[in-house]
C-alpha cells in the first residue's frame, strides 16, 4: 500500500474564503444532490409519522381539554389558558428559576466535559485511560433516585459527612436542603451523574483530529498550550458549537427529575422549573389545557432561542445547525 | 481504481520523541484531579454493591445503602437470574436492541450524510424540519394515538420506530461528516464515485470514532427504554424486556396507598427492596461494562487524512 | 446534559412523572377517594340500586368485630385456621368463557401460565386471563388504554386514581352497569357477594348505578394513622397512654432524638395527626353551610404544631429532605422512632422486615388523642374501599352473568374451601399447612400473587397474620379502642361529579405545595394563609358548586 500524507495544518484552523456563491438553477441542482434528498427521506417519513402527526394534540392549549371527550370534542376555550398563564406569578417564578439554573449549569457545567476529555487525552497509558473512562461513565446509568439517595447519604442531615461533624463537636454542614445554594446543588449532582458520559463525544472528535498535526507543531516550535489552543481546541470546535447552540435552545430545560425529586427538600419555590410547573399545575391536577398551554409557550420560546443561539454562530462565523 | 484508503495509526504508550516531558507539577496535579474523579465515582458504585449483596438485618441496621459489609447474602441475584421472565426478556432485549440500533443507525447515517453537504439542494429545509422535533412534541396521548392506528398496540415495531429517530445523533454525525475532508470527497468524485460509494467508502471509513459513540447512544438507549412498553405491551409480561421487568422488582412493595393493606399472604420479605434496587442496578451496569471496551477501541485510533492510493 | 438529549433521559423523565402521580395518593389523597368525576348518587336512587346485604358469617372470629356508630365497625381477627374447610360455592361458577383481566400489581410478576392461573382456571371453570400489570405506572397506563379503547373484559380501577382514570366518564360508555344483576336481591344469586356491606357497593356506584365489584372493604377504614417503634419504647418505660396531647407528643420528640447517636423522634408525621385537631377530611357542615378545611382555625393550629416541629430538630434530616423511599428502613433501623403511614402497613411482612435486624420488633400506634389533651378526640372515615373492579360494557348479559359467579366465588369468605384456594392455592403445590395455617411453599410465594384474583374480587377485610399473631392482636386492639372516635365525613363514600373548570380548585395545588413546605420548615404558616386567600375566590366558586349540585340535592351523605 502506498500512501501519501498530506500535511494541511490549515484543515483545522482556518476556512477557505467562501468562495463567490453562484446560485444554480434548482432543477441542475436537485439533479446534483439528488442522492442526498433521496438518503434523508427515511429520517423524514419516520419523524412526519411519529413526531408530527401526532402534533394535532397542541390543540388542547386552546380547549378545555376533557380526556374522555377527546380532542375533537372538548369545548374550546380560545386564548384563555395563556392569559390565565401570563396571570400565573407560579408561572413567572418557574421560568425564572428555569432561567437561573440553566444560567449556573451553562457556566459550572457545560465546559467540564471538555476539560475532562483534554485531560483524559493527556494520559499515556492506554489501559488507564480506558479504565478511568469507563469508571467515570458509569453514573450515566444511575437513575436521579439513586443519584440523590447517595447523595443525601453522604452529604445530607444525617448523611456521613455531618454524622462525622455533629460527633466531633463541629457544627453541621445544611446542604440537601438549603434553598440559597440549591443551583449549586442541582449542578454538582449533574456534573457526576453527567459529566463523564458527556466526554464521549468530545473524545470521539479527539480522535479525529490527525495526530502529525501534532508533530509538526512541536516541531515548528509550537509548546504544549500552544498546540492544545491551535490544534485541539479547533478539533473540537464543530461538535462543541453544535452542542452550545443545542444547550442554548434548550436553555427552557432544567433536569425535570431531578428537581421533582428535590422538591420537599428545598420548598417549591425554589425549585420550580416549568417543566415540574406544566407537570404539577397541569397533568397532575388534571388540567391538561393548561399544562399544553404552558408546554407549547415552551416551545415556542425554544425554537426562537435556538433560532437565535444559529444566529448568534453565524455572526462569530460558526457553522452552528447548519452553514450559513 | 483509486480510493481514498485512511491509514489507521496506533496511539502507542510511549511517548513521542517530539512531544516535550511534563513538569513535576502537572504530573502531580494531573494524578489528583483524575484520583478525585475517579474516587467520585468508585465509592457509590462500592455502596451500591455492597448493598446489592447485604442481607434483610444488615440493610435494616445501617438504616440505608449499606457501606461497610455486615452480613452478606446473594439472594438479590439468585432470586432475579432464577426468574424465568427474566431470562426471556434478556433475549428480548437483545433482539430489540440489535434490530433498533440496526434501523436507527442506517436511517441516521444515511439522513446525516445526505445533509453534511454544504449547499446542497433542499438541506435547510429538511434541517428545519429535523431541529423542530427536539422542542415540539404532541403529547402523550396523540402520540399514542397515532402508534395505535397503525396496529402499533402490542407489536415490538412500536418499541422501534417511534423512537427510531434521534435528531440530536443525526446532528452530532452530520457534523462529524461536514468536517471529512473535501478534498478526500473532491477525490472520490473525481473518481467517478456517486454519494452512495463515498458515504460507503470514504465518509464511514474515516469517522469510526463518531460512528461507535452514535452506536453507542442508540444501542444503550433501547437496551434501558421501558416507557413505550409501559404504553404499547403493559399487560404482555412474556413479550417484556428486561429494563421493565426489572422494573417490577425496584417497584416491589412501593406504591400501594397506605390504608390498603399490602402483606395479604404476601411473605416473601428475606431479600430488601432495597438490596433487590440495587442488584438490578448492578445488572444493569454488567452489559455496559462488557461493551464499553469494544468502543475504546475506535477512539485510540488517530486518521490520517488525504491519504490516497494512487 | 451536553450530549445527553437522547431518548433514554426523555424516557426516565417520563416515567418518573407517571412514578410521582402514583406516589401522590400516598401522601395526599387517602381520604380524599370520593372527590371524583361521574354522577353524584341521591340517597334515594341509590337506595333501589344497592345489593341488599347478607353476611354469612359460617366461621366465628378469634377477635370478634366491635362495631362503633352506623356503618362503622373493626375488622374482625383471626389466630387460627379451620382445617375443615367449608364450601360456599356449588360447583364451578364458570361456563368455559374466555376472558381477559387487568390489575395493578406492585411487584414482579408471576408468569403467564404458572401452576396457580391454570388450578384457578379449573376451579373457576373459565380461562380467565390474568394480566397483571405495573402498578406504579398505572396511572399512566390505563389513560392510554381508554383512549384507545382497549380495555379488558375485567378491570381493577383503584378508587384513590378515579379522576385521574376518570371513572365516572367510563362508567357507562366503556364500563358495564351492574345494576341489573345485583340491585335489591338479585344480588342473591351470588351469595359471596351479598355479604360484602352496602357502603363498598356506594364507593363503585356512579349516578344511582352500580358499576363496581368492590375488594378488601372495610367498615373500619382510616386515612392513616401514626405509628411508634413499641419494642424501643417499651425498654425506655414510655407506653402510648401516657401521650394525651399534642404537648405531649411534642415533648416526647425531644426526648427521643439524640441526633449523635443518629437517631430522631420523628420521620413525616403530616397529614396523618391533623384530625387529633378536628381538621376535617376536606369539608365539614355548619348551620348548613359548606366549610373547607382551610377555612378553619383548627387548621392553621395544626399546621403551626408541624412546622414548629420541623423546625425543633426532632425530625429526621432525611425526612426532612422528602426521602420518603427509605422511610420504612429507617423505621426499622430505629433511626426513627415515629412515623406517620396508612394501617394496612401492620402485617405480617412488616413483622418479617422489622425483625429481621431486631427480634423484638414490634410496631404499635398512638390511640387518637385531641390536641388540647381534653377535647373528646374525633377521626374521620375513610370510603369502604379503595380497590374496585369493573367490567366490559362490550360483555353480553350471560357473560357479565358468567362472571358475576366467578366474582362471588373469588370473594368467599375468610377460611372457606375458596379462599384458601384463591389466597394459598393448592395444598401440597402452594401450600402446606404447618401447625395449623397455611404456609407457602417456593411454587406458592413465586405464583399466588394476592394483587392478582383478591384484586378482582375479595370478601370484607379481616386480620390474619399467620405465625404473627401478636400483629393481629396490636392492630384489633387499637381499632377496637378507637373505633368510638369515628365518624362519617361530609360527602362520605360519594362520588361527586366535578366539572373540568373547577379541578384545580379543588386540587388546590398551590395551597398544598406551600402546606407541604410548611410542614417541612420551609415556608411559614402565614405563606400558608397568602396561599388560602389567593385561592379563595375559585375555593368559593367550588363550594358554591357542591352547595347547589350536591349537598342541597343529595346531602352530605353522612
Amino acid at each position: 500500500m502506498t500512501t501519501t500524507m498530506a500535511r494541511k495544518t490549515e484543515k483545522n484552523t482556518a476556512r477557505k474564503p467562501s468562495q463567490p456563491h453562484v446560485r444554480l438553477h434548482w432543477r441542475i441542482r436537485l439533479r446534483r444532490d439528488k442522492s442526498l434528498v433521496i438518503m434523508t427521506i427515511p429520517a423524514v417519513v419516520l419523524l412526519l409519522v411519529f413526531n408530527y402527526a401526532p402534533l394535532f394534540g397542541l390543540i388542547t392549549a386552546f380547549q378545555y381539554y376533557d380526556p374522555l371527550v377527546g380532542v375533537w370534542h372538548s369545548p374550546w376555550a380560545g386564548l384563555e389558558q395563556f392569559t390565565t398563564l401570563v396571570q400565573d406569578s407560579l408561572f413567572w417564578g418557574a421560568l425564572k428559576n428555569t432561567l437561573y439554573l440553566s444560567l449556573v449549569q451553562l457556566i459550572l457545567f457545560f465546559p467540564i466535559p471538555i476539560a475532562l476529555a483534554l485531560l483524559l487525552n493527556t494520559v499515556l497509558s492506554e489501559r488507564l485511560r480506558n479504565l478511568i473512562q469507563s469508571i467515570v461513565y458509569l453514573p450515566h446509568f444511575f437513575s436521579w433516585v439513586l443519584t440523590i439517595t447517595i447523595f443525601q447519604q453522604m452529604l445530607g442531615g444525617a448523611g456521613v459527612l455531618n454524622q462525622f461533624l455533629r460527633q466531633h463537636g463541629a457544627g453541621t454542614w445544611d446542604i440537601m436542603t438549603n434553598s440559597n445554594t440549591f443551583a449549586l446543588l442541582v449542578t454538582s449532582q449533574a456534573v457526576w451523574k453527567e459529566a463523564g458520559w458527556g466526554i464521549i463525544v468530545f473524545l470521539a472528535a479527539l480522535a479525529a483530529i490527525d495526530t502529525h498535526l501534532y508533530e509538526a507543531a512541536a516541531v515548528d516550535g509550537a509548546g504544549r498550550w500552544r498546540r492544545m489552543w491551535h490544534i485541539t481546541l479547533p478539533g473540537m470546535r464543530g461538535v462543541i458549537v453544535l452542542l452550545l447552540v443545542l444547550r442554548l435552545g434548550n436553555a427552557l430545560t432544567v433536569g425535570f427529575e431531578q428537581l421533582l425529586l428535590q422538591r420537599v427538600a428545598v420548598g417549591h419555590n425554589a425549585a420550580d422549573v416549568l417543566d415540574t410547573f406544566s407537570f404539577y399545575y397541569g397533568i397532575a391536577t388534571n388540567n391538561y389545557s393548561y399544562g399544553a398551554a404552558a408546554g407549547l409557550f415552551k416551545s415556542v420560546i425554544s425554537l426562537l432561542l435556538i433560532w437565535g443561539a444559529n444566529k448568534l454562530a453565524h455572526f462569530f462565523g460558526e457553522d452552528g445547525l447548519y452553514r450559513r | 481504481m483509486s480510493t481514498a484508503v485512511p491509514l489507521r495509526q496506533r496511539r502507542s504508550d510511549k511517548r513521542p520523541v517530539w512531544e516535550e516531558p511534563p513538569t513535576a507539577a502537572t504530573t502531580t496535579g494531573k494524578s489528583a484531579a483524575l484520583t478525585l474523579v475517579a474516587a467520585a465515582v468508585l465509592v457509590p458504585l462500592w455502596i451500591i454493591v455492597v448493598t446489592s449483596l447485604s442481607t434483610q438485618a444488615a440493610v435494616n441496621r445501617a438504616g440505608g445503602l449499606v457501606i461497610w459489609p455486615d452480613g452478606l447474602t446473594v439472594s438479590a441475584y439468585r432470586e432475579m437470574l432464577a426468574d424465568p421472565t427474566v431470562r426471556t426478556a434478556v433475549l428480548v432485549s437483545l433482539s430489540i436492541t440489535l434490530v433498533g440500533t440496526g434501523v436507527s443507525m442506517v436511517v441516521s447515517v444515511l439522513c446525516a450524510y445526505g445533509l453534511s453537504r454544504a449547499r446542497s439542494y433542499g438541506h435547510r429545509p429538511i434541517l428545519t424540519l429535523l431541529v423542530v422535533t427536539m422542542f415540539v412534541s404532541g403529547g402523550l396521548i396523540p402520540t399514542f394515538l397515532v402508534v395505535t392506528g397503525l396496529g402499533g398496540y402490542g407489536r415490538y415495531w412500536a418499541l422501534i420506530l417511534p423512537s427510531a429517530v434521534s435528531v440530536f445523533n443525526i446532528l452530532v454525525l452530520r457534523s462529524f461528516y461536514a468536517g471529512t475532508s473535501a478534498e478526500l470527497i473532491d477525490a472520490a468524485r473525481m473518481d467517478g464515485a456517486g454519494d452512495w460509494r463515498t458515504l460507503w467508502s470514504v465518509v464511514l471509513p474515516t469517522s469510526r470514532a463518531v460512528t461507535a459513540v452514535i452506536t453507542l447512544f442508540y444501542a444503550v438507549g433501547y437496551w434501558n427504554a421501558f416507557f413505550n412498553v409501559m404504553l404499547y405491551m403493559p399487560t404482555e409480561s412474556q413479550k417484556w424486556p428486561l429494563q421493565y421487568v426489572l422494573l417490577t422488582y425496584v417497584n416491589r412493595g412501593n406504591g400501594l396507598p397506605g390504608s390498603v393493606n399490602s402483606g395479604f399472604g404476601n411473605a416473601h420479605a428475606e431479600t430488601a427492596p432495597l438490596s433487590l434496587q440495587m442488584a438490578v442496578v448492578v445488572l444493569t451496569l454488567v452489559p455496559l461494562l462488557v461493551v464499553y471496551p469494544f468502543m475504546q477501541k475506535h477512539f485510540r485510533t488517530g486518521v490520517l487524512t488525504g491519504a490516497i492510493k494512487g | 446534559m451536553t450530549s445527553d438529549m437522547n431518548r433514554r433521559t426523555l424516557l426516565s423523565t417520563a416515567a418518573a412523572v407517571a412514578g410521582t402521580v402514583a406516589m401522590a395518593p400516598l401522601l395526599s389523597a387517602c381520604g380524599d377517594g370520593g372527590q371524583s368525576t361521574g354522577g353524584a348518587s341521591t340517597k334515594k336512587g341509590l337506595k333501589t340500586a344497592l345489593p341488599s346485604f347478607a353476611p354469612n358469617s359460617s366461621l366465628k372470629p378469634d377477635i370478634p368485630s366491635v362495631a362503633g356508630g352506623a356503618d362503622i365497625a373493626t375488622d374482625p381477627g383471626f389466630l387460627t385456621y379451620p382445617a375443615q374447610q367449608a364450601r360456599t360455592v356449588d360447583g364451578v361458577p364458570g361456563k368455559g368463557g374466555s376472558y381477559t383481566a387487568v390489575t395493578p400489581l406492585w411487584g414482579t410478576v408471576p408468569s403467564p401460565s404458572n401452576s396457580f392461573y391454570q388450578a384457578m382456571n379449573k376451579a373457576l371453570g373459565v380461562d380467565l386471563k390474568i394480566k397483571p400489570t405495573d402498578g406504579n405506572n398505572y396511572l399512566t397506563i390505563i389513560p392510554t388504554m381508554t383512549s384507545a379503547k382497549k380495555l379488558p373484559d375485567w378491570l381493577q380501577l383503584p378508587a384513590w386514581w378515579n379522576s385521574g382514570f376518570n371513572t365516572g366518564g367510563l362508567a357507562g360508555t366503556q364500563l358495564a352497569d351492574l345494576t341489573p344483576y345485583l340491585a335489591g336481591d338479585k344480588i342473591k344469586k351470588y351469595p359471596n357477594l351479598a355479604a360484602i356491606p352496602s357502603g363498598a357497593w356506594q364507593a363503585g356506584s356512579w349516578g344511582n348505578k352500580i358499576y363496581g365489584i368492590p375488594s378488601y372493604s372495610s367498615s373500619c377504614v382510616v386515612a392513616g394513622t401514626t405509628f411508634y417503634r413499641r419494642d424501643i419504647l417499651d425498654a425506655k418505660g414510655i407506653t402510648a397512654d401516657q401521650i394525651t396531647s399534642a404537648a405531649d407528643l411534642f415533648a416526647l420528640g425531644k426526648e427521643l432524638t439524640d441526633a449523635k447517636r443518629g437517631v430522631w423522634a420523628f420521620d413525616d408525621v403530616w397529614t396523618y395527626l391533623f384530625p387529633f385537631w378536628g381538621v376535617p377530611n376536606k369539608w365539614k357542615v355548619e348551620n348548613g353551610k359548606l366549610i373547607n378545611k382551610y377555612e378553619t382555625p383548627e387548621f392553621l393550629d395544626a399546621l403551626d404544631w408541624h412546622y414548629k416541629l420541623a423546625k425543633s430538630g426532632s425530625m429526621h434530616p432525611d425526612a426532612l429532605a422528602g426521602q420518603e423511599a427509605s422511610a420504612s428502613t429507617r423505621f426499622y433501623s430505629g433511626k426513627v422512632l415515629i412515623s406517620g403511614g396508612g394501617t394496612g402497613a401492620w402485617n405480617l411482612t412488616d413483622q418479617q422486615s422489622g425483625s429481621a435486624a431486631n427480634k423484638d420488633y414490634r410496631r404499635g400506634a398512638f390511640d387518637v388523642f385531641a390536641a388540647d389533651g381534653t377535647s373528646r378526640p374525633s377521626l374521620f372515615l375513610g370510603n369502604s374501599t379503595g380497590v374496585i373492579s369493573y367490567l366490559n360494557r362490550g360483555l353480553g348479559k350471560d357473560q357479565i352473568e358468567e362472571l358475576l359467579a366467578v366474582a362471588d366465588y373469588l370473594a368467599a369468605p375468610y377460611g372457606s374451601a375458596e379462599y384458601t384456594m384463591v389466597n394459598f392455592g393448592v395444598e401440597g403445590v402452594h401450600h402446606t399447612m404447618v401447625k395449623g395455617v397455611p404456609t407457602f411453599t417456593d411454587a406458592g410465594k413465586k405464583y399466588v400473587q394476592p394483587q392478582t384474583y383478591s384484586f378482582l374480587a375479595s370478601c370484607p377485610q379481616v386480620v390474619s397474620n399467620p405465625g404473627a399473631d401478636q400483629v393481629t392482636r396490636d392492630f384489633t386492639a387499637w381499632q377496637a379502642a378507637n373505633v368510638k372516635y369515628l365518624y362519617k365525613p361530609v360527602f362520605w363514600n360519594m362520588n361527586i361529579s366535578l366539572p373540568a373548570s373547577l379541578a384545580t380548585a379543588d386540587a388546590a395545588q398551590s395551597v398544598e405545595d406551600t402546606i407541604k413546605d410548611c410542614c417541612h420548615g420551609k415556608q411559614k404558616v402565614s405563606d400558608v394563609q397568602a396561599a388560602i386567600a389567593a385561592w379563595k375566590s375559585s375555593g368559593t366558586r367550588l363550594k358554591n358548586w357542591l352547595t347547589t349540585n350536591v349537598l342541597e340535592k343529595y346531602g352530605t351523605g353522612q
